[in-house]
């Protein structure tokens, strides 16, 4: 697996010299780009960041977890996954700090950190992806497209909790 | 996003006021700091895949690539314009070789190209919801702090995350193909 991009860019820019095209120039016009890209980001991720360390700092996001967690636990969710449930749609790194927090609390081979590590794999940043996906154009009406994001990561998360019972 | 963002800052930042105020002012600088080590991050790899994309779309082969998977492209997103399809077929590509933020760059592309109205379209919301429900399959990250934290298996999570991430893929497939359904042909293509 690790030999698969390496050997892509290597075998690319071969067959590029092959025809003829200048990889020099094509790589630089292409990453110059990426200033502009990243840069439109920007105060989406701050405002983003703020939010999540908010939440934590504040307390909020352990309020919400205690308040949310007896039908989650219903569906089989534990409690110490919830909190990544929650952060895991606003921030990567947020909720890379709370599977960090799992580990280092439950272990990594436990259930609950079988769990969190599924639930972190199979699921997305679904309002950070809206918010930069979205910032360069003019819609405003996104109709379905959140809530179905969300509903399908969460019953991704719920089948994370059943298939970590055989692992 | 506005209704959500707001009403949580506020009542947090209330919450933060109450107990600690000076820690009010240090977490917005600490958001900041982040944020801006985390474009610079961004910076980088985009500069590097934007880089390679465009070597690529120079010899043409990204037109090819678009032809391979137009039939796939068809399916999921409907009538788009053929540069369009160049992005998302590059964003597809990205997305299964499973280089991390790769794929954004294209997305951003396609979907500015897409988009023009206030309304988001069917194809708009089908490369949201597949990059959203993770079409990036092999949960890399994950694997790699399991091991840092000591795992006996870092990797026995590989195939539960897997079927996860289809199951919700193909869930995500599904509703938005209700949700958001193709338009009949239209001709002004």
């Amino acid at each position: 697996m690790s030999y698969l991009v390496p050997i892509l860019i290597v075998a690319l820019f071969a067959f590029a010299s092959f025809k003829r095209v200048n990889v020099y120039n094509s790589f630089v016009d292409g990453a110059k780009q990426s200033i502009p890209t990243a840069v439109a980001i920007f105060p989406y991720l701050f405002a983003t960041f703020l939010m999540v360390n908010a939440l934590r700092a504040s307390g909020v996001s352990a309020l919400i977890v205690d308040f949310v967690s007896p039908p989650f636990q219903l569906v089989g969710i534990p409690k110490q996954v919830l909190e990544l449930l929650l952060i895991r749609p606003f921030s990567g790194s947020g909720s890379l700090a709370i599977l960090s927090d799992v580990y280092n609390t439950y272990g990594t081979d436990s259930y609950v950190g079988n769990c969190a590590s599924v639930i972190m794999g199979s699921s997305e940043t679904v309002f950070y992806i809206s918010a930069v996906y979205f910032s360069q154009t003019r819609v405003k009406r996104l109709g379905w497209a959140i809530p179905i994001a969300l509903f399908c990561n969460l019953a991704g998360g719920i089948l994370a909790c059943i298939l970590c019972r055989f692992l | 996003m506005n209704a959500i963002w707001t009403t949580l800052v506020i009542i947090c930042f209330a919450l933060l006021t109450a107990t600690n105020p000076n820690s009010v002012l240090t977490l917005c600088v600490e958001s900041g700091k982040q944020a801006v080590d985390y474009t610079f991050q961004l910076v980088a790899i985009y500069a590097l895949w934007q880089g390679v994309f465009c070597v690529a779309e120079r010899c043409n082969l990204v037109e090819k690539l678009a032809k391979i998977l137009s039939k796939l492209n068809n399916f999921l997103y409907g009538n788009v314009s053929k540069q369009a399809q160049k992005y998302l077929a590059l964003n597809m590509a990205s997305n299964v070789v499973g280089v991390g933020n790769a794929s954004t760059p294209s997305a951003i592309e396609a979907i500015k190209l897409m988009e023009g109205g206030q309304k988001l379209s069917r194809g708009g919301a089908m490369l949201f919801v597949l990059n959203a429900c993770g079409l990036q399959l092999v949960p890399t990250t994950v694997i790699g702090l399991r091991a840092t934290f000591g795992s006996q298996n870092p990797s026995q999570i590989l195939w539960p995350t897997i079927v996860c991430t289809l199951f919700s893929l193909i869930l995500g497939v599904f509703l938005t193909n209700i949700a958001y359904p193709k338009k009949a042909q239209s001709s002004n293509l």
